[in-house]
């Protein structure tokens, strides 16, 4: 597994446990300790989604701000392996 | 509104192409369980909902869905690549590939197109309730057959993240059943509030009820 498919997986991993507290907070919305680990799996998302973007290139377009080339277009996709993206 | 983020809910990476396979997963794309029409229900189904809790599962679920679709494309797509025209012969793709050759179209198994038809939006809270609870599980169903029709790991690994979060939806679907259903038919039918206050044209007659 290469460094980016590694930082992609942490990444990944914490925005599913994220999600899955949303999910259980739709239909439990006072539990606290719910709400709680939410918050600590987003503060993991939004490191993990910075460091990922910093060496490997923007996860959604808006993330280009400040950056002088349109890396929005370069390989991999996700539906692409990483020896296709070299094509 | 939505925004695209550039990477799978969870990883699709399969080694081997297979389009006999390819042919079958293709209805959890545009079948009558699949994941376009779960997208579609959850998503149509939320402006009717008249509670925040169930807006909201809705939204968060029938966002989820169109993350599963594309995982299902690349699964397709990966799937299909590199074949040869003797592959395609052979395995009995030729049937979907005069009509798309590689391309990712909407479209059960058995070569029926998607439709609206698959899904229902009915704007009462028990009734599109039970249509999710029920469509979650046709969903596992469909996945449940899959697995037993594929022995690729790698599509396996997808195939089953995909069954469990059916699994985890219905869950959901559940709670919200125990904990609104009860409280729409006294809402809206015994206290006979008229769903009017939504915004809903409709009044109920709870003289009849």
């Amino acid at each position: 597994m290469s460094d980016r498919e590694k930082l992609l997986k942490k990444l990944s991993g914490a925005q599913f446990a994220a999600l899955e507290m949303q999910l259980y907070l739709d239909t439990h919305k006072n539990d606290t300790k719910a709400l709680r680990s939410m918050q600590e799996y987003l503060r993991e998302v939004a490191e993990y989604h910075r460091e990922y973007e910093e060496r490997f290139g923007p996860i959604t377009a808006k993330d280009l701000y400040g950056d002088t080339d349109f890396s929005w277009l370069n390989a991999p996709w996700p539906w692409e392996n990483e020896s296709e993206a070299k094509k | 509104m939505w925004q695209y983020e550039k990477k799978l809910q969870y990883p699709v990476k399969i080694k081997n192409c297979n389009p006999k396979l390819a042919q079958i997963i293709i209805s959890q794309y545009g079948g009558p369980d699949g994941e376009l029409a779960a997208s579609l229900r959850y998503l149509s189904q939320r402006f009717a909902m008249p509670y925040p809790e169930l807006k909201g599962l809705l939204t968060d679920i029938g966002t989820e869905e169109l993350a599963h679709l594309e995982m299902i494309g690349a699964i397709v797509y990966q799937l299909t690549r590199d074949l040869s025209i003797d592959e395609i012969k052979k395995s009995g793709f030729d049937t979907y590939f005069v009509d798309h050759t590689t391309g990712i179209y909407p479209v059960a198994a058995s070569g029926a197109p998607f439709t609206a038809a698959y899904i229902q939006s009915k704007g009462d809270v028990i009734t599109d309730l039970h249509e999710d609870l029920a469509a979650e599980q046709k969903a596992r169903t469909t996945y449940d057959n899959i697995l037993r029709l594929c022995d690729d790991p790698d599509v396996r690994d997808a195939i089953k993240f995909l069954r469990q979060r059916e699994v985890v939806h219905y869950q959901r679907f559940g709670e919200a059943n125990l904990t609104h259903s009860n409280r729409f038919i006294i809402d809206y039918i015994v206290v006979g509030k008229g769903l009017s206050k939504h915004g809903s044209p409709f009044e109920i007659d709870s003289e009849s009820n």
